[in-house]
């Protein structure tokens, strides 16, 4: 790493060799504006936002195309500097159409945010703008308004770069030039929605989240993505107790800063639909409400008298959940088989530059907790379509639903003495219970997932579950009691600090200090990353 | 003065390699390859002070001298014939009528800097040109001055006549790599430079016609002999492609240095049918209008013209006598740069078609006070911060004009039409 020093504004800094001018001021809270420069694709250098003063040079250069050299002085409030920035943003809105009160990107977009901070002047032009495709569908997740584009190229040069699929390509000329698919493409790549969020303006929108709510009543709550177990950090962004949207958030070890549109769209699938409020018990005629008393007890009884056991829990409970099932399914049976949901699919090369091949994002979690048995959760499946179980306590998953052996399954379910389902909605595995427990999702929880590679991540709750229903790890907890092993853990801090104490991988991990982006597993001392 | 770059024009067949040859043609390639290293070659350059013709003047061995020698990557050797500059039609001419000196110069630079493979960019309305570049590339592949094994000399050299598009952005250098490599005529953000990261991302060197047509000459009588000509800066002879209000438009061959007023009164035979110099564009389009009282002292040479506050640029000479309405020259330049704006950064994007609309309303009729110091301000806006010269050329014809005859610009907003021509 070799320093190098420069001068940003009369103050001096040290930053590495190798650094572009907007990274180096970065490093001191100096913020370049900038549209077509991003970390992670080639430099464009076309829209000349960034322009800034170096001394001894005569004509202004731009930042992000120009490397720190030692003793360079770089001005980014000089008047020249102050008075192109207007310039720029003057020529980016001539023909831009102000859109603002129908544009989804208002609150979060750049020619907002920048006019605010560097022009703030009338528009002097007074000719009819250029006119161009407005919400044109360019993929099943993303709408295109060119009218919007300031032709930065982001999108185009991901396309190339990133995914490598060649959508997007840019065509006409002059003040016609204009975004477009190439000849029968789609945007439909397996990452096609990041083009969105590197969109500075409202030219490339989510159809999803279009017109779904203004950006600013969001509560933004960061938090780890339950599509898989590669575990891309994304912010929860809820409105009305329900979720909007995901965004990714950056994290170079993870998922830098991207997300499939699998796991951007997942919440749909986790969170729809009716949720369970109320315990249920199995009675003459159906499923009926009930105590959470009673069901509990339905559950010591039922579980007590019907062995073998099989305990199944989802790969989206958080590595405290997974702690506290593998010690209450010990509890109820020691010799119980008990493994977290995990299957597999084939990925194409592209979707592999993000996401895994399960949809389990905390397997390798569970498993370390203790959620594991020898043959894996394919054997526990097949030995539980053979009947090889009297009873079953599942949690979070819908076996039936999972793969194509559903009848199967679901006359093996029937068979049970005692199936107990414990999950947010009524699912067809849930309609075979004896109880019913209702649960929460990973939206509403706290705790930490542990992704494929071995990384502790905290998950955050963004939303509040239902009256009615409990978290899972506080069923956990009164189950526990109930069978004579109270546990007296009051967070999931403390749970985490007994895993801490117990797991040996997890050996000097602190909770607290997890941070943001995770930690590694085999981190001594388990600092923040 | 003996003609060097138009030595071989109004001789019959002087597209033709047998002809070409008999008047020396080739012979200095050979000395090149048999005798000469590239170092050598690259000095011999230099010292001759030729500079780029296109319109940029950058000192050509200089440039061949950037290439790294000890790159592992292929050279590439490219000719610029992608004459678009408005007014100017001086390589037109050495291209359909020389063609074999363009060759045998592109060889020449391809030699300089090790470059197995060089191309001939031309132009794509010139279909003429093309023929002629084409059958003048086959005649010397046919004759060994192409292909492998030059001369004996174990030096290999291939060369690709490409045809463009129709974009005037495709003559800026990297925007011409752009297009041979296939892409979109986008000019590349700089740094990196041609010579170290140009075609594919290899050492590569674009000439123009012109420079590249002077080669064979320099070779054959050396160096000292292109220095005598000219002045201290502006070694060696320039073409003037002349047009517009003039008695005998053309394309000229001068030595560097000659006074600008002398040949348009007596080369160009003056302003015909009796009318008043009104204003002259001295290098291209893009170049900065003079006022006749401001070319009184200007000599055809880099410095002089710049020191008049405009650039001599490719040389494109175009004449305008007193019934030029001004405001409708600029309109038609400003005109010409929105049209041919690539469209690749925003000050260029968006500012030569505001301007082109701007001018336009005044032309018509239409024009506001403020429409004069707007334009300025536009064309102040652009200077300096685009990507690639572009904006430069279209920002400082439209200031030059309304710098140059604001009395007439005003008046043609005051009254709403057009006093000069009524």
């Amino acid at each position: 790493m070799d320093p190098v020093s420069i001068i940003v504004d009369g103050k001096e800094v040290v930053t590495t060799k190798g650094q572009n001018i907007i990274q180096a001021a970065a490093e001191v809270g100096v913020v370049i504006p900038h549209y077509c420069y991003h970390p992670k694709l080639s430099i464009a250098g076309n829209c000349r936002m960034c322009l800034v003063e170096i001394e001894k040079m005569p004509k202004l250069q731009i930042a992000c195309n120009t490397q720190v050299a030692e003793g360079m002085g770089i001005l980014t409030q000089s008047p020249k500097v102050l008075a192109v920035r207007k310039a720029v943003l003057e020529f980016l809105l001539i023909n831009h159409p102000v859109d603002c009160p129908i544009c989804d990107q208002a609150g979060e977009c750049f020619l907002q945010d920048y006019y605010m901070q560097h022009n703030r002047q009338e528009s002097r032009f007074e000719f009819g703008k250029v006119h161009d495709r407005k919400k044109t569908v360019f993929g099943p997740n993303v709408v295109f308004d060119g009218e919007r584009c300031i032709k930065c190229t982001r999108c185009v040069r991901f396309c190339q770069e990133v995914t490598q699929t060649h959508e997007l390509a840019v065509v006409n000329r002059g003040d016609h030039s204009t975004i477009a698919l190439f000849d029968d493409a789609v945007l439909d790549n397996p990452l096609a929605a990041n083009v969105v969020d590197i969109c500075p303006v409202g030219a490339l929108t989510d159809r999803d989240f279009r017109f779904k709510v203004r950006v600013w009543y969001l509560n933004k709550t960061p938090s780890i993505c339950p599509g898989c177990s590669t575990g891309c950090n994304i912010s929860v962004e809820a409105y009305q107790n329900r979720i909007a949207r995901f965004k990714p958030r950056l994290n170079e070890a993870v998922n830098s800063h991207w997300i499939c549109d699998e796991g951007r769209y997942c919440f749909h699938g986790l969170t729809g639909g009716e949720r369970l409020t109320a315990p249920l018990i199995r009675q003459e005629g159906g499923l009926v409400p009930t105590t959470w008393e009673h069901a509990l007890q339905a559950v010591y009884s039922g579980l007590g008298s019907a062995q073998p056991l099989a305990a199944i829990l989802s790969g989206r409970n958080t590595n405290e959940e997974a702690f506290l099932f593998a010690k209450m399914i010990k509890q109820f049976s020691a010799e119980a088989a008990l493994d977290v949901f995990y299957q597999e699919r084939a990925l194409t090369t592209t979707q592999k530059l993000l996401m895994s091949p399960d949809r389990s994002p905390n397997f390798r979690g569970a498993r370390e907790m203790g959620v594991a048995s020898e043959g894996g959760f394919e054997a526990l499946m097949r030995q539980l379509a053979a009947g090889s179980y009297s009873a079953a306590f599942v949690v979070g998953e819908d076996l039936i639903d999972a793969n194509g052996e559903g009848e199967k399954i679901r006359g093996a379910l029937q068979r049970l003495s005692f199936l107990v389902v414990q999950d947010t909605r009524m699912t067809e595995t849930a309609k075979l219970a004896h109880v019913v427990l209702p649960a929460a999702h990973f939206g509403e929880k706290e705790g930490t997932y542990t992704n494929r590679a071995g990384r502790v991540q905290r998950l955050n709750a963004a939303l509040i579950a239902p009256e009615g229903a409990l978290q899972d790890s506080e069923i956990f907890l009164r189950l526990l009691d109930g069978a004579g092993a109270p546990q007296a853990y009051a967070t999931p801090a403390e749970v985490f600090a007994a895993i801490a104490r117990e797991v040996a991988a997890y050996q000097g991990l602190d909770y607290d200090s997890i941070g943001a982006l995770g930690t590694e597993l085999g981190s001594a001392g388990g600092g923040a990353s | 003065m003996e003609k060097l770059l138009l030595r071989n024009i109004g001789v019959p067949d002087s597209h033709m390699l047998a002809t070409y040859k008999s008047r020396g043609g080739y012979h200095a390639w050979q000395k090149v390859v048999e005798s000469m290293k590239p170092e050598q070659l690259i000095d011999e350059v230099k010292a001759s002070g030729l500079r780029g013709r296109g319109g940029a003047g950058f000192p050509t061995g200089m440039k061949w001298s950037f290439v790294p020698k000890d790159n592992p990557k292929p050279k590439y050797m490219v000719c610029n014939a992608d004459e678009s500059e408005p007014g100017t039609f001086k390589d037109r001419l050495l291209i359909e009528q020389d063609p074999h000196a363009i060759v045998e110069g592109t060889l020449i630079a391809a030699y300089a800097i090790q470059s197995h493979t060089a191309f001939i960019y031309i132009r794509g309305e010139m279909v003429f040109g093309t023929q002629q570049l084409e059958r003048a590339a086959e005649e010397a592949y046919q004759a060994g001055f192409i292909g492998k094994n030059i001369y004996g000399s174990g030096y290999d050299l291939d060369l690709i006549v490409h045809r463009g598009a129709g974009a005037y952005i495709c003559g800026e250098e990297t925007a011409l790599l752009s297009s041979l490599e296939g892409g979109r005529g986008w000019p590349k953000v700089k740094p990196p430079f041609p010579a170290t990261h140009g075609l594919f991302g290899c050492p590569t060197v674009v000439n123009n016609v012109e420079t590249l047509a002077a080669l064979p000459w320099i070779i054959e009588h050396g160096a000292a002999a292109y220095a005598a000509m000219g002045t201290e800066k502006s070694k060696g002879t320039k073409l003037f492609s002349v047009g517009g209000h003039i008695a005998r438009p053309g394309v000229y061959e001068l030595e560097m240095g000659y006074s600008f007023k002398k040949f348009l009164e007596d080369d160009c035979g003056g302003v015909p049918n009796g009318k008043k110099l009104k204003g002259v564009i001295p290098g291209g389009g893009s170049m900065p209008v003079l006022r006749p009282e401001e070319i009184e002292k200007v000599n055809l040479d880099y410095e002089s013209v710049q020191a008049a506050g405009s650039l001599l640029g490719s040389g494109g000479v175009i004449v305008m006598d007193e019934t030029t309405c001004m405001v409708r020259a600029a309109w038609n330049i400003a005109r010409f740069y929105a049209h041919e704006s690539c469209g690749q950064c925003s000050p260029c994007r968006e500012g030569c078609h505001w301007m082109e609309k701007i001018f336009h309303r005044i032309e018509h009729g239409d024009g506001q006070k403020s429409d004069l110091d707007l334009i300025l301000n536009i064309s102040g806006n652009i200077m300096g911060n685009t990507i690639c010269p572009f904006g430069d050329a279209a920002a400082m014809p439209a200031a030059a004009f309304i710098k140059k005859y604001r009395d007439e610009f005003d008046a043609h907003i005051t009254e709403k039409r057009c006093t000069v021509r009524g």
